[in-house]
């Protein structure tokens, strides 16, 4: 049975001319992360603050434990929630901030303390204990926010873009503290981010938004590896799926520039009556330049000359003109090309994504 | 021109600068100098550079204070006046406050018409309404009472629209925080609003006392009763007394003026605040 | 219950006071006054009050008081503002420059802003006095006794000149203020570009400070013509209503005369005119902000 159901969901602002976010349908399981993914925009934030009550819910249901909770007080909702600027309490200090809703909430004062102590001890806040949020790292406060959230024993976490303030190496501790967290505490986590690596790395599911409306929701991998759509495709994985404007005939694909492709036929056949004016998508780990897969895959070898390197350490991105788009390929380390040199390549062909021209639709 | 001569030039700048301040504060150095002689001393001395030193403390040097302390309620009036500001900051904090409050983060009807009714309120020289409000106080019988005199006093345009201009800059994630603790709005006003907001809660108080310590017409036209009067209407009447010797009129004045250069010295950062941002909100 | 109608609920609540406050004693006033200024309302006998329409206006600028009260205000005005806007700036500037004891004279210049008026005011009638310290060093440097507030010629610039000395500090904060947050880049540019301290204050100070002059000079105006107290304590409008000003006779005839009909037209006449002053700072300011 589902824990946070949200049925229908609209939101509409006042005076606004379209809905920032439509018919949003989700079931979130118990002690499920869930990540909100979009761009800025995409109404992933609407929503969160919908489920926690800080944006009327202009029109569906939301329910919360079997609970209809459109018109519950947020505080009611049995709810923490992690704010992307921390929120806390600045003339606070870290141990009164922790602990200002149990007090509020009339939790007697030996269970307060225990419960303090084991935040600040599981959040490793104890020598800032008695310090106030300005003197303070922005990780550090972090952490506060987090403790906030923790001690109050909330079945649901709401989390908004709580690591976007974050310097790149913090966000990546805290990310695995995140997740840790919540193996630990089990609480159902509702995790809004722009970035996708955040929402991969961490969620069971993510829900993918834009302009309003869910593309897509599934497993990280679903997302990565069946995505429904140009959008979506394109917004999960880095560097983006390259994507060509092409023409297919029978079972070869014509690129713009001249460019020409075989495929095999389990492809083409399922091409066959999409009127062949297609876009085709393909991610830069699965261009290969070996010389074992160019020969594997020699229908699909093409040639280009590369524009420019980039050196990531562990592998290289090689950027190259071909079909009218300027194209990665992610290839091992040991694979160097410099700008100009000329290289052989090859597409894997279970791994070529097409999707429709006008609707952007995946085909599959 | 090299450092070096600007340095010159600085020590210079500063030198004259401090002949310059001596010269504008005679006044009040005279003043302070002599509260402290009867008046044969304060003719004979001014003459001499001892017009502007006081006398060597000994045997009379605190007479004036002293008879001003014992023979007249000047006390009486300093401590009047020191009840009418502590009740009209906290009033003033808690009503304007609340109203700016409201002006800046809720979203209630016509909040942003109120704000630029406030705004014009602003301008209105409050001397030209003083009669009607007179008029009214008498009206109610209040004359000659504290709620009289102190009722007019505690709501000011300029303060609510002080609050407001800091208290929009909040952020709501921290409302939003609080309310998921149980915090309610009221409670979040005096226990989170306030005092994240210290110093312009302090710039208020700070202008609400020196308005109430220095005000004249008004309080001048609500009491009569010598039981209630301010320091300001106090001095009114103790030098308008025959009895009343130069140095005493300048003890009273001194004494007048101490608190206020004791507000002054503790908190001049918020005055100058509260007077910087007089001017910026034009810019 | 939705969050709109809770928030007007919120709103109000939390409005409500200094709503009703500001209806009671400022709204209502304002309104009574601008309705009384038609009127021959007598607060003696408030049953005889009769519609006179605008017969208050034409008696006011026909009253020779109520005139030479104006008159007396505008020459207020034209001494003090220029005195106290360049004084001020003056100060700030040089405050700015100096680089020793620069928070003693923040202090010393604007001590006798804190202090209040009928404090200032009684001291300086014991400065002007004719044995008072002024005239003891002016007999000293052989310059024969001047009578100050004590003469119809001279008590008008006396008084003018001590509310400079008692207002400037304040101005100059506000300048300070404004010096203070030009960006100190500009001056460092400038440095590199060879300019000389007279073109850094023309091209950089000067233009920065420009909104901020607007609104000193306006709010300076507006002060002087508000000036009541320092006459009422000093010279009491005297000598033959040398100092009497035009918010002194407001204030006279209203609760002293009883004539509210009469000070409220006075009343209506000077707040149309502190509203075209503000109005115009508005669109001075506004230009130069515009332009920026």
């Amino acid at each position: 049975m589902s824990y946070i159901e949200l049925k229908n969901i609209c939101k509409k602002y006042p005076n606004a001319d379209r809905n920032s976010v439509t018919n949003f349908n989700l079931e979130i399981n118990e002690k499920e992360f869930i990540a909100f993914v979009g761009p800025s925009g995409c109404g992933k934030s609407t929503t969160l603050r919908m489920i926690a009550g800080f944006e009327d819910i202009t029109d569906g249901e939301l329910y919360i434990d079997g609970k209809l909770m459109n018109q519950v007080l947020p505080r009611d909702r049995g709810i923490a929630m992690v704010f992307q600027n921390y929120a806390l309490y600045p003339h606070m200090t870290v141990e009164k901030n922790i602990s200002y809703g149990l007090k509020n909430m009339k939790v007697p004062a030996a269970e307060i303390e225990k419960k303090v102590d084991w935040a600040i001890d599981v959040l490793g806040l104890k020598e800032y204990r008695y310090r106030k949020p300005k003197n303070l790292s922005g990780g550090q406060r972090q952490r506060v926010a987090l403790g906030r959230a923790i001690v109050k024993d909330s079945k649901v976490f709401l989390m908004d873009e709580p690591l976007s303030n974050l310097d790149a190496k913090l966000r990546v501790s805290m990310r695995n503290e995140i997740s840790k967290l919540h193996r630990q505490l089990g609480s159902t986590t509702i995790y809004v981010t722009h970035d996708q690596v955040e929402a991969m790395t961490m969620a069971d599911r993510i829900v993918i938004m834009k302009d309003g409306i869910v593309q897509q929701a599934g497993k990280p991998m679903e997302l990565y590896e069946h995505p429904v759509n140009k959008f979506v495709a394109g917004f999960i994985g880095s560097p983006q799926m390259n994507f060509y404007n092409v023409k297919v005939i029978g079972n070869t694909v014509k690129f713009e520039g001249g460019a020409e492709m075989k495929l095999p036929e389990s492809i083409s056949e399922r091409l066959k009556d999409s009127g062949g004016e297609l876009i085709l998508g393909i991610r830069g780990e699965d261009i290969k330049l070996e010389s074992q897969n160019i020969e594997l895959y020699a229908d699909t070898k093409q040639s280009a000359s590369v524009e420019n390197t980039e050196v990531m350490g562990n592998e290289n991105n090689l950027y190259f003109n071909f079909g009218g788009a300027l194209t990665v390929a992610r290839v091992s380390k040991y694979e160097i090309s410099r700008p100009g040199d000329k290289i052989d390549f090859v597409f894997i062909p279970s791994k070529i994504h097409f999707f429709d021209k006008a609707t952007e639709k995946c085909l599959f | 021109m090299s450092i070096k001569t600007r340095r010159i030039l600085n020590i210079i700048l500063a030198a004259v600068m401090i002949i310059l301040s001596l010269f504008f504060l005679f006044p009040v150095v005279w003043m302070l100098a002599n509260s402290f002689k009867g008046d044969a001393a304060i003719t004979a001395d001014m003459n001499t550079v001892s017009a502007f030193i006081p006398p060597v403390p000994g045997k009379g040097f605190f007479d004036n204070y002293v008879s001003i302390v014992t023979d007249t309620s000047f006390l009486r009036y300093m401590f009047n006046t020191l009840f009418y500001a502590a009740v009209l900051i906290i009033l003033g904090i808690v009503v304007n406050g609340l109203a700016g409050y409201a002006l800046a983060k809720i979203k209630f009807p016509f909040a942003d018409k109120w704000l630029l009714i406030i705004m014009m309120l602003m301008i209105i020289p409050s001397e030209t309404i003083i009669t009607i409000n007179f008029l009214f106080i008498a009206k109610m019988g209040l004359l000659n009472t504290v709620v009289g005199y102190v009722l007019p006093m505690i709501v000011n345009p300029f303060n609510i629209f002080l609050f407001r201009q800091v208290f929009v800059s909040l952020p709501d994630d921290v409302y939003e925080a609080a309310q998921l603790d149980r915090c309610g709005p009221v409670k979040y006003f005096f226990t989170m609003v306030l005092p994240m907001s210290k110093t312009v809660v302090a710039t208020v108080s700070v202008f609400t006392f020196l308005n109430v310590w220095n005000d004249y017409l008004w309080p001048s036209l609500v009491f009569t009763s010598s039981d209630l009067l301010t320091a300001q209407i106090g001095l009114n009447s103790i030098t308008s007394n025959d009895n009343t010797t130069m140095g005493q009129t300048l003890t009273v004045i001194t004494l007048i003026t101490i608190p206020v250069i004791i507000i002054y010295s503790l908190f001049s950062k918020q005055i100058v605040e509260g007077v910087v941002s007089t001017g910026s909100k034009e810019g | 219950m939705s969050k709109n109608k809770s928030n007007s609920i919120l709103g109000m609540a939390f409005f409500g006071p200094a709503l009703v406050l500001l209806t009671v004693f400022l709204f209502i006033p304002m309104v009574l006054t601008v309705i009384y200024s038609f009127t021959d309302y007598f607060a003696l006998s408030p049953k005889n009050t009769h519609f006179v329409g605008f017969r208050n206006f034409v008696k006011i600028f026909g009253d020779e008081l109520f005139v030479q009260s104006f008159l007396n205000t505008v020459k207020f005005v034209v001494i003090i503002v220029p005195l106290q806007c360049l004084g001020a700036l003056g100060l700030a500037l040089l405050i700015n420059k100096v680089t020793y004891c620069k928070k003693y004279f923040k202090v010393a210049f604007f001590v006798p802003v804190v202090m209040s008026l009928a404090v200032v005011s009684t001291l300086w009638m014991q400065i002007y006095s004719p044995e008072g310290i002024i005239n003891t060093i002016l007999a000293n440097l052989g310059i024969e006794a001047q009578p100050f507030i004590h003469s119809a010629d001279q008590a008008l610039p006396s008084i003018a000149v001590m509310s400079v000395w008692q207002g400037m500090g304040y101005q100059m904060i506000i300048f300070l203020g404004g010096l203070q947050a030009i960006n100190p880049a500009l001056y460092e540019a400038a440095e590199m570009d060879h300019a000389s301290a007279w073109q850094k204050f023309r091209d950089i100070t000067l233009p920065e400070l420009k909104p901020l002059c607007v609104f000193v000079f306006i709010t300076v105006t507006i002060g002087a013509f508000r000036m009541i107290v320092q006459p009422m304590v000093m010279t009491g409008g005297g000598p033959s209503n040398s100092t009497y000003t035009i918010v002194y006779d407001i204030y006279e005839t209203g609760t002293v005369n009883w004539e509210i009909g009469l000070a409220s037209a006075m009343a209506v006449v000077f707040v149309i005119f502190v509203i075209v002053l503000t109005v115009i700072q508005n669109i001075l300011t506004k230009d130069k902000e515009e332009k920026k």
